[in-house]
């Protein structure tokens, strides 16, 4: 293990790698300030420039560009009340009421500490924690594997549907048919090509990716007239305030940046569970253990309820490698795509990563370090630098982002057929996402579908046909279980709410 | 049971799922493989089924009105969409260089930019620092045959 930290803090420490950290951290986080754009769209938009990197140098401006999101997302929640990521909402409940009292720039070094804080901590929770799970990973056959995606498949449409769980498998069995088109990996029989030849190595996954999520972002934008009411000048020194933080301010958010980065790592652990439900939880949490006073304040500016979710969110990014790294399962759509591109590098993330290629494995959580502090002195001073891409216009914002979309995924197969399918794809979905089908189920129900079905296959001929794996390993036993207790809790959620109505 | 947007969703999903079983049914596997435990149809029934079952029940629960779809700017939408496409054709007609820009000019114009310099300066330069980055940095080949006629690339 320490022979593995020492390659991954060589790789990490390499000025080529620092320098695609800097550089993911501030694409990160420019993209992720922009309303409608969040991180999935931000390293969408970066897979296609990664395709003539080393896989530990993608992996790293990757990670550096989804903190890096975060980040920037907290920034656009602050300023003008428009979250460009989900994971940062409940961060404008108290940062954006600081920001209209004029302290802008408190509530922004706020953040800025805050999502160090909780990304570092949880940085050494997944050093910890991750070759850990990656030993006890080992024992999983293809029976467990093949439980244990189920359980990603369903918590993500549990989790990240808010409230719309039959949308959510609708949208994940969508997925999983979208990713049997072309070949079957093992009798290489065409399936579903319809006697197309552009269908018959696959749909791209970078295509599905760029189309549901930054193309369709940019038709969005247009299609429900989103306003952006933030001129250039709204981002001077002046206007913001001061970015200093008083001893007792810091005094007050030590303790909740100790609580909230844990609960933070443990809920990016969870599968489907993420950095939106993180800062939730952690801002609720916070709420109900503060006093009479101190409650008073949430939602009215207070510095707890801005440190809470901004710390969590961040831990929760960091958590959410945990499950990609050891069992090569994603546990959130970030991560999903972040898996999709690994698989495009012919890298299998997985509990032999970290000892097949270290270089990757701890690279990465070594170079989480750098990002945080690059964040932290990069980002902080050049807020009121950065924040001015707010005064973007959209006029200008949407052919650009159409435009990288399109170069991305045409630069890759050079076949116009991929333009025309993107564009079809990006139309379906911004009506799906209109009638709130969740588009984060169908990309993991994408990026899974080959690997379920390989391991379904073996663990069926490994069993002469029966599905009794199921409940005969343990391992399996415990995760079917969990995914019966996922259904009945959304049974009797649903029968709640309609009772409610 | 009243008609919604959901509702007719669902309904479309379960028409598609319904065809998706058949064709999945219809995948030809070798002789030897037809009764096998495990063979090519097998795992898209299986998500067929998954689907017909989801979709069904969004169908039947589903409850409520959605938001009316007429308040939106499905035109703007749409002739952004045919734009792309006519960007996608004309790519490899006349190369990565003037199709981009064309693209973008023509899509800042339509979304109501009317300033020329900020038309220009948000295209050609941003078009000619992505081709030199990826064209002169990356080594990423992109066919142009206009840029190759001025002699600026080989």
């Amino acid at each position: 293990m320490i022979e593995g930290i020492w390659i991954g803090i060589n790789t990490a420490f390499s000025g080529y790698n620092i320098f695609m950290v800097m550089m993911g951290c501030f694409a990160g986080t420019i993209i992720g300030m922009l309303p409608g754009l969040g991180p999935m769209s931000a390293i969408a938009l970066m897979i296609p420039i990664t395709y003539g990197f080393d896989p530990a140098s993608a992996m790293i401006l990757m990670a550096g560009v989804y903190y890096g999101a975060i980040f920037g997302g907290s920034t656009s929640s602050i300023l003008i009340n428009a979250p460009g990521v989900a994971g940062t909402v409940s961060t404008s409940f108290d940062g954006y009421p600081m920001a209209k009292r004029g302290q802008a720039g408190k509530a922004l070094a706020i953040a800025a500490y805050s999502s160090f804080s909780g990304g570092t901590i949880a940085a050494i929770f997944l050093l910890i924690a991750a070759p850990q799970l990656a030993k006890v990973s080992l024992s999983f056959q293809s029976a467990d594997y093949f439980a244990l995606m189920c359980v990603g498949l369903l918590s993500i449409a549990a989790f990240a549907s808010k409230g719309q769980f039959l949308k959510a498998m609708v949208m994940t069995a969508l997925g999983l048919a979208l990713a049997t088109v072309g070949q079957d990996s093992l009798s290489d029989i065409t399936r579903f090509a319809f006697g197309n030849i552009n269908l018959m190595d696959g749909i791209s996954f970078v295509l599905l990716v760029m189309a549901t999520f930054a193309m369709s972002e940019a038709f969005m934008i247009v299609f429900k007239k989103m306003e952006i009411n933030f001129k250039a000048s709204d981002a001077s020194i002046d206007k913001l305030g001061s970015i200093k933080l008083s001893k007792e301010e810091v005094k007050e958010m030590v303790p909740v940046i100790g609580r909230t980065s844990v609960l933070g790592f443990l809920v990016g652990v969870l599968p489907g569970a993420g950095a939106t439900i993180a800062s939730f939880l952690a801002w609720g949490f916070e709420r109900s253990i503060a006093n009479v006073k101190d409650k008073l304040k949430f939602g009215n500016g207070s510095i707890k309820g801005l440190t809470a979710p901004e710390t969590a969110n961040n831990a929760a990014c960091t958590g959410s490698f945990v499950p990609l790294l050891t069992l090569g399962i994603p546990g959130s759509g970030t991560t999903a795509v972040m898996l999709g591109a690994l698989l495009s590098f012919g890298v299998q993330p997985g509990p032999r990563l970290y000892v097949e290629q270290p270089e990757i494995f701890w690279a990465v959580i070594v170079s989480m370090y750098i990002g945080n502090v690059v964040l932290l002195i990069l980002n902080l001073p050049l807020i009121p630098y950065i924040a001015r891409i707010l005064a973007i216009p959209k006029n200008i914002l949407v052919p650009l982002v159409l435009f990288f979309s399109v170069t991305g995924v045409y630069l890759i197969s050079f076949n116009s057929f991929d333009i025309y399918f993107m564009a079809i794809v990006a139309f379906i979905s911004l009506v799906l996402r209109t009638l709130n089908y969740p588009m984060p189920p169908l990309i993991l129900g994408f990026i899974l579908g080959g690997m379920l079905e390989k391991n379904l296959r073996r663990a069926l001929l490994i069993n002469d046909g029966s599905f009794s794996f199921l409940w005969e390993r343990p391992i399996s036993l415990a995760l079917f279980i969990l995914m019966i207790l996922i259904v009945l809790l959304q049974i009797y959620q649903g029968i709640k709410k309609r009772k409610i109505k | 049971m009243g008609i919604s947007y959901t509702r007719i969703s669902a309904l479309i999903f379960l028409l598609l799922f319904v065809i998706y079983s058949y064709l999945a049914g219809e995948i030809k596997v070798f002789v030897f493989d037809e009764n096998a435990d495990f063979n090519a149809r097998t795992f898209p029934k299986l998500i067929s089924y998954l689907g017909i079952i989801v979709s069904f029940l969004t169908l039947v629960l589903s409850r409520g009105a959605d938001d009316p779809l007429g308040k939106y700017e499905w035109l703007k939408v749409l002739v952004l969409f045919v734009l792309v496409f006519t960007y996608g054709i004309i790519i490899k007609l006349v190369g990565f260089f003037i199709s981009t820009n064309l693209f973008l000019l023509v899509s800042y114009y339509y979304l109501g930019v009317r300033n020329y310099k900020v038309l220009l300066l948000c295209s050609i330069p941003v078009v000619a620092a992505l081709q030199f980055m990826l064209h002169g940095l990356l080594d990423v080949y992109i066919r142009d045959p206009f840029l190759q006629l001025l002699g600026i690339i080989s």
